[in-house]
């Protein structure tokens, strides 16, 4: 297939199991904030972060979690900062570690300045040495780095000199920046030395250095992770805080609670229904900003019963996705439209998401043979009934919550769905066989748009995340082209096509765009927190109540 | 029920006899850490497929599987990870890409810890609680403790977990609800260190523990009940022992010595730690390793705590034996 993927996940297991139903405890010992007492960022002071999973390794090239990826990206920093400013055109990104970057006239050369302030935390420069270094880390096949594939259209990496560094493409495409800065810079002063072969079999936390506003200061596996001020950090002042730590609580019940008695300030994911307590909790805040994923039904195009486009699109009319998205989501999200996000620069302004219709829904049905001759209440052709098996994986509340939301609407048009829940693996070993009948899911799309992994015909062994076995020619014609178009002008009319064409075929039924919630203490101020990253200006929080 | 009589222990030296279990010991493990290498490959999905991580695309997922080995057909991999057995070699953890020796190694203490204590309180409430009842036959006592008993052994742990964290730490605020220690422990001086620890192991090994005694005391009970009845106590009554004296010494003698069975069972337990109760209060033992682990696929990690606990059933039972050879001079001739 030679096009690449990034950041597309299959949102799983984590953002599910809202358990605590009453309303919670008043908080004990807790003071009302004195909002107008609070004046200015002042320095000092800790953050504690609840986390469900731990840092699962010390280098960042071989880490497995998001949790740990972008923890480590605080002491393993990136040359540049992607902005979240993706609605209008490709993300822009601010100076980093390098203060300034410029192309060649051909654009087939990238150069970086590097920041002359910058230092790892033993005092050594972060040099162009670091660079070349880290990116030898990135395209290593022993390490097998997420994100590897990406750099095969990146020729070479130069440095020019101590402070200046040059990428080389093999041609122009509009990513090249994105590219360039995708993946930590880690020192190759203390790390070189190491073969990469061997990378697995070291204990990296006696190697951790930094980079970053802070420094590793002590971890307990499975237990706590602290950070502190990173003395050396090049941007004067900051961070503000002294100190940043995660408490690793594998129960998310249990971080809610703590969330909620003020012994942890922030939580990624809270489950929607939670999302009125902690609201309305006095001293935690909301936080709700669009987690670029979306949630839809796969149905298998191959299969008989889904092979006819009216069917699929009858499918999509019949369900009410306003009412789930009040009641399952309680409202946080939008309605799904196509196979890019409505909030994503290359959306087709011009698709709509399609109404709820189930009169329209019966018509299609029935123009494609399906009708209830047998007076079962079911729809039925040549003697087989409208029934199927529509799976997701067990444990997630909300999805389960959508599949049985679903099986009820589709039995007003006479299909019958039969909801299952099987486990994460099992799930996914039989989406990657093809052996299902349809799915409720999610995945989350990359900043850098490409369509193909997902849409794309793959050849038979190719491995694809084309689950459903969508096949549509022209779609795979477009699909080539547009990755041969060196810049985003080109690119949008063709995306444009390639998204009317899918939602004209619906392969899936687009649910919802997700939201993610996060909870925050009130006494963090100054956090922007996006789907970027949590800690997206960590080096600017602060704290109004520590006594320090 | 009292265990049969280690065979072969009558007229051997115990070394020679602990030595000769051991190597027959040899096949079964090598059994069953075989059956577990073919059902954790045969269980759908794999750890490649499972990983969390936004940036891994197909192409990289399957460098990923050439690069565990995963594409490699099953004997072979059998084959390479047996050999690694053999030197000694647990291999390295998918999801860490640490050795597995290291991420076990670190899971061992905590768990030693929490299920230790539990098993202490296990023993000391459940003989208690079941002298007294059978002290007070028939009474409001003993028909309370086998009530509650009854009550607590069939009390789902998470429910009860969940329950005592509500009481304890969210409406009374008197022990924590996770962790080994508060945020600030490493600050503190050694014997406060101690006391926050101790504090933190409150709840689970409370909980652990209590739902242990509550079936240690049921047995007991039992077991008492009936050498209550016995000539021998009989006899000491007629001598005019006094009745705590018949109770607590020569009849719980007796009737402990199933217990050592029970004892020496118990290995397992103290090495592999308590799933739900480690997650739930968020204590770092071998519990959460093996459950972290089931749910990513991550194989070389399932094997190795699963051959820890084939060993730990397998040397429980040959201490069990001893020490019931031990205790009880009828089951041992050297």
């Amino acid at each position: 297939m030679g096009t690449a993927v990034r950041r597309h996940l299959l949102v799983p297991i984590l953002l599910l199991l809202a358990a605590c139903g009453g309303r919670p405890a008043p908080p004990p010992a807790l003071t009302p904030v004195p909002t107008a007492a609070v004046s200015g960022p002042r320095s000092g002071g800790t953050v504690v972060v609840g986390i469900l999973t731990d840092v699962d390794n010390w280098n960042p090239f071989l880490v497995s979690t998001s949790t740990a990826e972008d923890i480590l990206a605080l002491l393993y920093p990136t040359l540049a900062v992607e902005q979240v400013d993706y609605r209008d055109h490709p993300p822009s990104f601010t100076p980093n570690l390098a203060e300034s970057w410029e192309f060649s006239p051909d654009r087939l050369q990238l150069t970086f300045r590097l920041r002359p302030g910058a230092v790892w935390s033993d005092g050594v420069p972060v040099t162009a040495r670091d660079v070349v270094f880290s990116w030898k880390a990135r395209i290593s096949p022993v390490l097998g780095w997420g994100g590897s594939e990406l750099q095969e259209r990146i020729a070479s990496v130069t440095a020019l000199d101590d402070r200046t560094v040059r990428f080389t493409y093999h041609f122009a495409y509009p990513y090249q920046l994105m590219d360039a800065n995708d993946g930590p810079i880690v020192p190759a002063h203390a790390w070189e030395g190491i073969p990469f072969e061997t990378w697995e079999r070291v204990d990296w936390s006696r190697h951790i250095l930094s980079a970053g506003p802070f420094v590793h200061a002590s971890h307990e596996p499975q237990q706590q992770i602290i950070f502190e001020r990173n003395p050396r950090h090049w941007r004067k002042g900051h961070p503000r805080l002294d100190r940043i730590v995660w408490r690793v609580l594998p129960d998310q019940s249990n971080l809610i609670t703590q969330l909620k008695t003020g012994s942890i300030d922030l939580m990624e994911g809270i489950p929607p229904i939670e999302a009125e307590h902690v609201r309305q909790h006095p001293r935690l805040e909301l936080i709700v900003f669009s987690d670029r994923s979306y949630g839809y039904v796969g149905w298998n195009n191959r299969n008989p019963l889904f092979r006819d486009r009216r069917v699929r699109r009858a499918l999509t009319l019949a369900i009410d996705r306003t009412t789930l998205l009040d009641t399952v989501l309680r409202g946080f999200g939008r309605l799904g439209v196509g196979p890019v996000l409505s909030t994503m620069w290359a959306f087709n302004h011009e698709l709509e998401p399609l109404p709820h219709d189930p009169g329209e829904a019966r018509r299609l049905l029935e123009q494609a043979g399906w009708r209830d001759r047998d007076g079962d209440g079911i729809l039925d052709r040549n003697g087989r009934p409208f029934r199927f098996e529509l799976l997701t994986n067990a444990g997630n509340q909300v999805r389960e919550d959508i599949c049985l939301l679903i099986r009820d609407q589709l039995a007003r048009v006479g299909i019958e769905a039969r909801p299952r829940f099987i486990e994460w693996g099992a799930l996914i070993s039989r989406l990657q066989r093809g052996e299902f009948e349809a799915y409720v899911s999610a995945w989350r799309e990359a900043t850098q748009v490409d369509l193909a992994p997902i849409w794309h015909s793959a050849p038979p062994g190719e491995p694809t995340m084309n689950y459903v076995g969508y096949s549509n020619p022209q779609v795979d014609r477009l699909l080539a082209r547009v990755g041969r178009l060196s810049t985003i002008e080109a690119q949008k009319p063709v995306l444009d096509r390639i998204q009317a064409l899918i939602v004209r075929d619906q392969p899936y039924t687009f649910l919802y765009e997700g939201e993610r919630l996060d909870g925050l203490n009130t006494r963090v101020r100054g956090a922007v927190i996006n789907d970027a990253t949590p800690y997206f200006n960590v080096d600017e929080w602060w704290v109004w109540d520590d006594p320090s | 029920m009292p265990p049969a009589r280690p065979a072969g222990l009558r007229g051997e030296p115990v070394l020679r006899f602990a030595l000769r279990r051991l190597l027959t010991a040899i096949p079964v493990l090598w059994l069953v850490v075989t059956l577990t290498f073919v059902v954790v490959h045969a269980v759908p999905g794999s750890t490649v497929d499972l990983l969390d991580n936004p940036r891994l695309g197909p192409h990289e997922r399957e460098v990923m599987r050439q690069h565990f080995g995963l594409d490699l057909p099953l004997h072979v991999q059998y084959v390479r990870w047996l050999g690694g057995i053999a030197r000694g070699d647990l291999g390295v953890s998918f999801l860490y890409r640490q050795p597995v020796r290291t991420v076990v190694v670190r899971a061992l203490p905590p768990t030693l810890l929490l299920t230790g204590s539990a098993l202490l309180l296990d023993l000391l409430l459940g003989i208690g609680l079941a002298v007294l009842a059978v002290a007070r036959h028939r009474s409001w006592f003993d028909r309370v403790t086998t009530v509650l008993s009854l009550g607590l052994y069939g009390m789902p742990a998470f429910w009860l977990a969940g329950l005592a964290i509500l009481v304890f730490s969210l409406k009374l605020g008197w022990l924590p609800a996770s962790h080994l220690h508060s945020l600030d422990a490493a600050s503190l001086p050694p014997a406060a260190r101690l006391a926050d620890l101790l504090r933190h192991l409150v709840l689970p090994a409370g909980i652990l523990g209590l739902a242990g005694a509550a079936s240690t005391a049921r047995y007991l009970r039992a077991s008492l009940l009936d050498v209550r009845d016995s000539r021998f106590l009989l006899a000491a009554r007629a001598r005019g022992i006094p009745p705590w004296r018949i109770l607590w010494i020569h009849a719980l003698r007796p009737a402990l010595l199933p217990l050592v069975t029970i004892l020496g069972l118990s290995l397992p337990f103290l090495v592999s730690g308590s799933l739900v109760i480690e997650v739930i209060f968020a204590w770092p033992g071998m519990g959460r390793v093996m459950w972290t682990a089931a749910w990513a696929r991550d194989i070389p990690v399932i094997l190795a705590v699963t051959l820890l606990g084939a060993v730990a059933v397998i040397v429980g039972n040959l201490l069990a034996d001893i020490l019931y050879a031990i205790v009880d001079p009828r089951a041992r001739s050297w």
